[in-house]
């Protein structure tokens, strides 16, 4: 099981990013999170989710989704337009990867607090 | 404070530099709660100084459906009297995470300065560089110089450099809630910012109450009136502005949600670009994020095209002025230009409505939205808005967000507060402290 997201849905509202701080640190905080959304072009509107799994990030664009493996080095596309992730207070490599809420009674926390139903559990590893 | 709070009350001097801290007191929050109930008591310790209080409400920040709001308040240029405005997107977030639950900011720089908050520290900066500069322009340069995009920004342009009643304090680059002309009031601090970035952290005192409470809250919510609507559009369709979403549908690109609140209040619409394009837009400045409905209301009525209206609402928060303001204006004068509409905000002045005798923004429509809150009919409306704020300003909730939620109640309130905190809110104090509020 994995945690999927549709970015088109996503509404950029952070309840994600803080549910999965409450589950790491049994307090609201959002430095620990493994789900993240990156909000820093707001001039241009253009915002998705990243998700730090075990061996890979997952990075929900309004374009698509894009599943990247830790430590593979990419060539640079052809449209030679940034695409990685915006740069957080805490890298999303340093960060724990997602146990989808392990031990929590809630299930993945990110899933049941989407307003807008944008992120999913869904079958599948990485 | 040990919960919901970083136990810290910032008092900024301008005029000497000096920067101190007190701590919040738990008898405080007992009964003033936080957000406005607090601003408003430390507006009254250091009225002699003028001052302008930053705050947070008390669930600001959390797993609260709506948590989102930030606080400022202070005497209104426009209206001499002290008045609170919100501010939202992320930056209330933001604000209850640098470590501070207020701040209080007394005397005037002798320089541009703007004040850098992150982390339980609190600086004062040169703005000698940004002063002179817009909205936009500021906010890059903080975050560049800072070397941090995620930095928010409480901000003015020439407006309120140039001492107009009716500059606003913006948001990144984006309007806010201040009708007040608090802008002005930054000015004449030689305030150009105050940056935000918050990285702390609030502990609970029930935590696991606390949280399966939110989410019991959460899913009855999200069934609830306003499902299937979005944006800045569908408001103005409940507002009774039913051909809203045609007018402004050609420019649509996506809707956005302020900090934790289930519904995207605000809508991004694309001037220069095709709305439809998914991938990262070339061009720098594409667009505009609208999140005054009472603004574009009043220019759609006043017969400007959707795309006019929101150039008049770009080039008002690249100025820092008021947008609310300004539609009012320009619709009283007839003018329909853009251009001149701009061209017009170096002098423009006159007198525009507020609440009715309201210490709390027109920014949130007073009426409810989606939802009929069981009011009888509309002669309710006034005091029901103004009981819907102060309870909203004092708990950290979205101030429009709490007018389409009827799930968000009183009794809810004092028992997210009592698990929240640990300490006993009654109905009775509750009462006490909108009333100290709306007085």
């Amino acid at each position: 099981m994995r945690i999927d997201v549709d970015a088109l849905k996503c509404i950029g509202c952070m309840a994600c990013e803080m549910a999965c701080g409450y589950h790491r640190d049994d307090a609201f905080a959002l430095l620990a999170s493994c789900i993240v959304v990156y909000r820093a072009r707001d001039k241009k509107d253009y915002f998705g989710v990243v998700i730090k799994e075990e061996e890979s990030l997952t990075i929900a664009r309004p374009e698509g989704l894009e599943i990247k493996r830790i430590g593979v080095t990419e060539e640079s596309s052809d449209s030679g337009q940034k695409k990685e992730a915006d740069a957080s207070a805490k890298p999303m490599l340093l960060r724990e990867p997602c146990d989808l809420c392990s031990g929590m009674k809630y299930g993945p926390m990110c899933v049941k607090i989407c307003p807008v139903d944008a992120i999913s559990l869904i079958e599948g590893g990485e | 404070m040990d919960y919901l709070s970083s136990n810290k009350i910032l008092i900024v001097d301008l005029e000497t530099g000096q920067i101190s801290e007190d701590e919040l007191d738990d008898e405080l929050v007992s009964q003033k709660i936080g957000g406005v109930g607090i601003t408003t008591s430390l507006y009254e310790t250091y009225q002699d100084r003028d001052p302008i209080i930053l705050g947070a409400g008390l669930l600001t920040g959390t797993l609260f459906p709506g948590s989102a709001l930030g606080v400022i308040s202070a005497k209104s240029p426009r209206t001499g009297h002290v008045t609170h405005s919100p501010f939202t997107l992320k930056a209330g977030m933001e604000f209850k995470y640098t470590g501070f639950d207020y701040v209080v900011i007394v005397g005037k720089s002798k320089k541009p300065v703007f004040l850098w908050l992150h982390d339980g520290v609190a600086d004062i900066q040169d703005a000698s560089e940004f002063w002179g500069t817009d909205v936009w322009n500021t906010t890059d340069s903080i975050r560049k110089s800072m070397g941090d995009d995620l930095i928010q920004t409480l901000v003015i342009g020439p407006a309120g450099e140039r001492g107009s009643d009716l500059a606003q304090i913006c948001v990144n680059y984006w309007a806010s809630g201040d009708c007040w002309g608090f802008g002005k009031v930054f000015g004449e601090k030689n305030l150009k910012a105050v940056a935000l970035r918050g990285m702390g952290l609030l502990e609970i005192s029930d935590p696991e109450d606390f949280v399966d409470q939110c989410f019991e809250v959460f899913e009855t919510i999200k069934g609830g009136a306003f499902a299937g609507k979005s944006g800045v559009e569908d408001i103005l369709t409940a507002m009774g502005e039913k051909d809203a979403k045609e007018w402004i549908a050609p420019f649509v690109h996506r809707h956005s949600a302020c900090y934790n609140t289930p519904y995207p209040t605000n809508t991004f619409i694309y001037l220069n670009e095709n709305p439809k394009t998914l991938t990262e837009p070339t061009e720098q400045e594409p667009g505009f994020l609208i999140n005054d409905v009472g603004a574009l209301l009043t220019l759609k009525r006043a017969g400007l095209s959707a795309e006019s209206a929101c150039r008049v609402l770009k080039a008002c928060a690249k100025y820092g002025i008021d947008p609310s303001a300004v539609a009012e204006l320009s619709a009283r004068s007839g003018q329909k230009d853009p251009d001149k509409i701009e061209q017009s905000f170096v002098d423009l002045k006159g007198t525009v409505s507020a609440p009715e005798g309201g210490k709390f923004s027109s920014w949130a429509p007073m009426q409810p939205l989606f939802a009929d809150f069981d009011l009888s009919d509309e002669s309710a409306y006034g005091d029901w808005w103004v009981r819907r704020q102060a309870l909203a300003y004092l708990f950290g909730i979205h101030p429009i967000f709490a007018n389409m939620a009827p799930e968000l109640s009183e009794e809810l309130m004092i028992e997210m507060f009592n698990k929240g905190t640990g300490l006993d809110l009654s109905q009775e104090t509750l009462d006490q402290a909108i009333a100290d509020v709306c007085l």
